[in-house]
């Protein structure tokens, strides 16, 4: 599903945050990608979506090498993958309907459909009775909550999620989990990128562990060490 | 697809028009200056060229031909200046109508009726009065009449010579023009700065909406057509309100103007009105053209998309 092929990104003048790293993630995989600030996990997360490209190496992303990538068909790219971030990125003028139909109105879709998806994918994420409500009238979890029901309106392939528990509780952080968990079981590819010890550690799926921007670790069922 | 896209580029259009109203004012404000002084240019234009024909309608050449030289000599004389290019219209007044014409011009006059009275007959001859159909035409025609087989016919010639006014009125419009020219072009360019600066403003504003509708696979041109909608909006609204200025102001102008001019017909309003459709989609489309290539510039420059 995923391949990072002898993948280098340095950020000049002399920052090298990614060093040959290859990474090849089978489709329906849950994968954490855990490591200290500054190990290159974000950077991951910005070359799976095309932010930014990598100065050695080769991106395959179901199949489409998103290295050669052109700018017109990014958008394209980012409907397959659901990305979700630590500080949600909500609009906060929207209620969680509203950001949620906001993926799928800048896509063109008509509003008859959008009147049918959005509600359906608030139903997953347990926010349908919430639908009406402002970012500001939600706690953090149910804030993610609509991140994740935003990142998979398209309903992706795949889906990142960029330590989505950073500001969250420790209640928060797994329902939160679990809902990943939830999604992964429904067939999709997730990317968890997260430093959270406990959350890796009772996962019990494949970690890949980064320093320094290389893999240090990769293993099938593991555990958080650093 | 495309139409529902462009509907939903203008509703967030119109949200960042109304959320960043009192920049889209200032932008408003400066295009509707600059379209004033567009507008200001184009009536004076207008009333300067209507000076002109006024005054070039009034020159013409009046031949007044001896008591005794008769009428269809005069009519021979006629026919061969009219069988000139340069003669647009040529007209016979006969020695009674000049006679009618000189009383009722002088019937105040005392002892010009008394004179009249005493004399015999009729003093005065025929007349030619002709027109060129260019300022430039006229030297020619004089050189026509100055033939010596006519001298003898001839008692007086007239011409009366406008090309200093008429200059005048030149000298005046293209000095008034220039100076709305250039008003213009400085308000153009500063209408171009505002612009730029308003979409500069609204990228920085909607820098979190942008990053999202990236997020989420928003084409490049459904993130960047808003900014070029919203300041196409202000062009626009900025465009029809000069416009709803503009003719209350000549309304009151109208009047002055006729006075200033004798009672000439400067007809501005009537100008407006029959060139309506050149005048306001002109501008609408310079509007929406200058707004297009400005936003597209502050687009290009801050959005990175």
């Amino acid at each position: 599903m995923i391949h990072l092929i002898d993948i280098t990104k340095e950020f000049p003048p002399n920052t090298v945050a990614l060093k040959n790293v290859n990474l090849h993630i089978e489709p329906g995989e849950f994968v954490s990608i855990v490591g200290l600030s500054g190990s290159g996990k974000t950077t991951v997360v910005r070359l799976l979506i095309a932010e930014t490209k990598p100065s050695k190496g080769q991106i395959v992303v179901g199949g489409w090498d998103i290295t050669k990538v052109k700018n017109n068909q990014i958008p394209c790219l980012r409907r397959q993958i659901g990305v979700v971030f630590q500080d949600f990125k909500l609009l906060s003028k929207k209620t969680v309907f509203e950001n949620v139909a906001f993926a799928l109105q800048v896509a063109g879709t008509v509003g008859s459909r959008i009147s049918s998806i959005v509600p359906q994918v608030l139903d997953i994420v347990d926010l349908k009775d919430k639908a009406g409500r402002y970012p500001q009238q939600l706690s953090g979890g149910e804030k993610q909550r609509v991140a994740i029901a935003r990142a998979l309106i398209h309903r992706p392939k795949v889906l990142l999620a960029d330590e989505p528990t950073g500001n969250l509780d420790t209640i928060n952080s797994k329902g939160i989990i679990d809902l990943l968990l939830k999604i992964n079981e429904f067939g999709t590819t997730v990317v968890l990128v997260t430093h959270d010890k406990d959350i890796v550690n009772s996962l019990k799926k494949r970690v890949v562990t980064l320093d320094n921007g290389i893999i240090s670790q990769d293993q099938k069922v593991g555990k958080y060490i650093i | 697809m495309l139409i529902l896209s462009f509907g939903r580029s203008l509703i967030f259009a119109f949200q960042s028009f109304w959320r960043n109203f009192w920049l889209s004012l200032a932008t408003i404000v400066i295009i509707f200056l600059t379209f004033l002084s567009i507008n200001f240019l184009i009536g004076i234009n207008a009333v300067s060229d209507s000076a002109l024909a006024a005054v070039k309608d009034r020159v013409d050449i009046s031949v007044y031909f001896k008591p005794e030289v008769p009428e269809a000599k005069i009519s021979e004389i006629k026919s061969h200046l009219g069988s000139m290019a340069q003669v647009k219209e040529i007209i016979y007044k006969s020695p009674e109508q000049n006679l009618k014409e000189f009383q009722d011009r002088h019937k105040n006059d005392a002892n010009i009726q008394e004179t009249l009275k005493e004399l015999e007959g009729n003093p005065l001859g025929g007349t030619l009065i002709i027109r060129a159909g260019q300022l430039s035409e006229y030297p020619e025609i004089l050189k026509a009449v100055d033939n010596p087989a006519y001298t003898d016919l001839i008692e007086e010639k007239n011409y009366e010579d406008h090309q200093l006014v008429i200059s005048r009125i030149n000298d005046i419009s293209d000095n008034v023009r220039k100076g709305a020219i250039l008003i213009s072009i400085l308000f153009v360019l500063i209408a171009i700065l505002i612009v730029f600066n308003t979409v500069r403003i609204a990228i920085f504003t909607h820098q979190n909406e942008i990053s999202i509708m990236k997020l989420v696979g928003a084409s490049n041109w459904f993130i960047r057509a808003p900014f070029i909608l919203e300041s196409i909006f202000s062009g626009i609204i900025g465009c029809l309100l000069a416009l709803a200025v503009v003719y209350p102001l000549l309304s009151l102008i109208q009047p002055q103007l006729s006075s200033f001019f004798n009672g000439a017909n400067f007809d501005l309003i009537g100008y407006f009105n029959g060139h309506f459709i050149w005048i306001v989609g002109g501008q609408l489309v310079g509007i929406i053209l200058l707004n297009f290539i400005s936003s597209g510039a502050a687009i290009s420059r801050y959005l990175k998309v």
